[in-house]
């Protein structure tokens, strides 16, 4: 049996099983998720009205047997936040079931006419659509708490709060290997695309399913080993490693020693609390707790696991997973060096159904903008009250820094085409800066990971300190990585691919021998380009311009301590990344 | 103490503030993190620095010094950085990750940059065998 797209229409509570279109049956990831919205999607249209839909994709390889950290699930539509097009990714275990059923993709459209709202359920036998009223106005703890008592060892994909009230810093949750939130499709407001569909969960029940096949068992087999191997042999993602040991969380002393960890709403590099906010201090506070955990895997099959659980201060186990753009944000942007306040901060995002990153920026803004005193944990914890309960103010604050800027007349505002900076400041981390303001998902550190240059054929030697070439590789690492959001893989695995070239070799096998696509290494950049395309010109229909591609303007006037350095990359470079989309 | 114009005086003992994130941290007491005083004779470097806390070289990750890189895992082009008084040194374990693209760019020392020109910026060096550019 070959694979399916899966049609839920929402208008008129139906689910239709069709055929794979020759077009889209090459595709997987983001890259479908992105072909399919440009296909389907009216770049014009209102990100919450009807026209808008949400695309739901597993990885090329996820679901496949063994694959190593392969969980991924990619999510798709116009986005809210950036009024352009979007694709977030989530670890937890929806791609891995909505692979095993067959599924190519599940779109959503449509909103229904009685205004109600709904849960459906998706298993081996279709679709049903039930009413969720018992669900309504609930975080995801209880939402993952009730559905899994009901549907046990199921997916659940749902919506907080904040979806409910279709707030552009919505996301959506993903439960973990515990039925727990805490894996989210944070960025970009999918949440609310989900509740303007009516839609607020989503179980995914596999059992029966036919399983993913593989066209190339030989091919395949080669690849999950060589990558397997390169993971358990690199130091940053074998057990014990970096990421295992201190989880993502590992880069806060280090960017704060580089002068290049946002503070207090981005006037610094520098945050002399960093260390009690960092992957070493959360290592700690576990150990002396004795409850929690480092090394906890976010899906079935990882085996990087940079994951964490941390506990309270009584040692219950409190919030899954405090990652590094989390303490960042809530902590150090905001001039906090609480732990346990970043904890239940992180707990609060995760159950209303936030997006971490733009959730602490907001505070940040706020704090910028009077409404409270940077550093203030408790002031900053009833924020999310406010947002829970739809208060005006929580409204405002649910749609994120550009809403909440205006609203407390701030100008320093840190976002690209609406959404918020993650936690590389790119005055001090110039590379990273390119990618901010020229993909086309809005700021985003996921962008553009590395890739080694003989493969992105940017040429070997890179002046670090130069800004000459800085474009061509923004273009290669964002290439790269719309490829690695192609395969179902977390970018993690960026790590022992650029070190071991068995690795990326083994990775590119292992998609040519799931899919029987003819691909070698040589194609990952061109296949990367390609989704980039798309994406591009979609947010070109919907009026994106260069100017759309710039950074926040005090960041070229203000100098950022304790390095004084201010943007200096120029327009041209800038606008050269994606001359070829037009040129080609 | 300084000099009217206010230059050090070249006799100055040195007093070092260094912070060891990681494993490396049990060289300076800790078990995550370290923080500790060290003083040292005028004209030390961070090698003494480095012998010191008996930091082997292998264990050794990005090192900086006052916000700038001086040293990433593998390279070991910190050695003979001269140390000023007051200096804040902080050295990381060498599986600490930083990826390229969140280091693109960032303030570094003349003889980190020269090695790197050298060898390729962009290959992390955890690997003994690093791919050939």
């Amino acid at each position: 049996m070959g694979k399916k797209i899966l049609r839920i229409n929402m208008t008129e509570l139906k689910a239709t099983y069709e055929d794979v279109p020759a077009e889209w049956a090459r595709w997987a990831g983001r890259g479908l998720t992105s072909t399919i919205v440009c296909d389907e999607v009216d770049p014009g249209c209102h990100p919450l009205g009807p026209n808008n839909k949400l695309v739901i994709a597993p990885g090329w390889v996820t679901g496949s047997p063994a694959a190593p950290s392969s969980g991924r699930t990619s999510f798709g539509a116009k986005s809210p936040l950036t009024g352009g097009i979007k694709e977030s990714n989530a670890g937890g275990l929806s791609g891995q079931k909505l692979a095993k059923l067959g599924l190519h993709a599940v779109i959503v459209e449509g909103q229904p006419t009685d205004k109600k709202w709904y849960y459906a359920v998706i298993t081996n036998d279709g679709v049903t659509f039930h009413e969720a009223d018992g669900l309504m106005g609930k975080g995801m703890y209880e939402v993952d708490d009730i559905l899994g008592e009901k549907y046990p060892k199921t997916a659940i994909i749902g919506i907080g709060q904040a979806g409910e009230m279709k707030l552009s810093n919505a996301g959506i949750s993903v439960n973990d290997p515990e039925n727990k939130p805490g894996r989210y499709a944070g960025r970009g407001g999918l949440g609310a695309i989900m509740g303007a569909r009516g839609l607020k969960a989503i179980v995914v029940d596999d059992k029966g399913g036919p399983g993913v096949e593989i066209a190339d068992k030989e091919c395949f087999t080669n690849g999950r080993k060589a990558l397997a191997a390169a993971i358990g042999e690199h130091a940053l993602t074998k057990k014990d490693g970096g990421l295992n040991a201190y989880g993502t969380a590992i880069l806060v002393n280090i960017l704060n020693e580089a002068g290049g960890l946002p503070t207090r709403n981005f006037s610094s590099g520098h945050f002399e609390g960093a260390a009690k906010i960092s992957g070493e201090a959360m290592s700690e506070a576990i150990e002396k707790r004795g409850a929690g955990k480092m090394g906890h895997g976010c899906h079935p099959g990882c085996i990087i696991q940079c994951s964490n659980i941390f506990p309270d201060e009584e040692g219950n186990e409190l919030v899954s997973a405090i990652e590094y753009e989390t303490a960042w944000s809530l902590g150090a942007n905001c001039g906090i060096d609480d732990l346990d306040y970043i904890a239940h901060a992180t707990r609060e995002c995760n159950d209303i159904g936030l997006d971490t990153i733009e959730a602490g920026n907001t505070v940040a803004i706020a704090m910028e903008g009077g409404l409270l005193e940077f550093g203030d944990a408790k002031g900053a914890i009833k924020l999310f009250d406010e947002i829970r309960k739809g208060t005006p103010l929580g409204r405002i604050l649910g749609q994120g820094v550009e809403a909440t800027a205006k609203a407390f007349g701030v100008h320093r505002v840190p976002t690209v085409k609406g959404q918020s900076m993650p936690a590389y400041e790119p005055r001090a981390v110039k590379g990273i800066g390119v990618t901010y303001v020229t993909t086309p998902m809005g700021a985003d550190h996921t962008a553009g990971y590395t890739i080694a240059p003989e493969i992105a054929g940017v040429g070997g030697k890179v002046d670090p300190l130069s800004n000459e070439g800085k474009g061509d590789l923004s273009l290669a690492f964002q290439a790269t990585t719309a490829f690695i959001d192609s395969t179902g893989y977390c970018l993690f695995i960026a790590f022992p691919i650029l070190d071991i070239a068995e690795g990326f070799a083994g990775m590119v096998d292992t998609v040519a021998g799931v899919t029987g696509l003819k691909i070698t290494g040589d194609d990952v950049v061109p296949l990367g380009k390609e989704i980039l395309k798309k994406e591009r010109l979609f947010n070109e229909a919907a009026g994106f311009t260069a100017a759309d591609d710039r950074p926040p303007e005090f960041m070229r006037d203000e100098f950022l301590p304790p390095h004084n350095v201010n943007w200096t990359i120029s327009d041209d470079v800038l606008d050269g990344v994606y001359a070829w989309v037009h040129a080609d | 103490m300084k000099t009217n114009d206010g230059n050090h005086e070249i006799h100055e003992p040195l007093t070092i503030h260094v912070v060891l994130y990681g494993a490396v941290a049990r060289y300076g007491g800790g078990k995550h993190i370290a923080s500790i005083y060290m003083d040292f004779e005028a004209g030390a470097v961070l090698g003494n620095l480095y012998e010191e806390l008996k930091l082997p070289q292998n264990e050794k990750g990005y090192v900086f010094v006052n916000s700038v890189l001086c040293d990433a895992p593998g390279l070991n082009a910190s050695e003979t950085l001269m140390l000023q008084n007051g200096d804040h040194v902080g050295i990381f374990s060498a599986n600490h990750m930083w990826p390229y693209q969140y280091r693109d760019g960032i303030r570094m020392s003349d003889a980190l940059r020269e090695v790197l020109q050298e060898r390729g910026a962009m290959h992390h060096s955890y690997s003994d065998s690093p791919p050939d550019q």
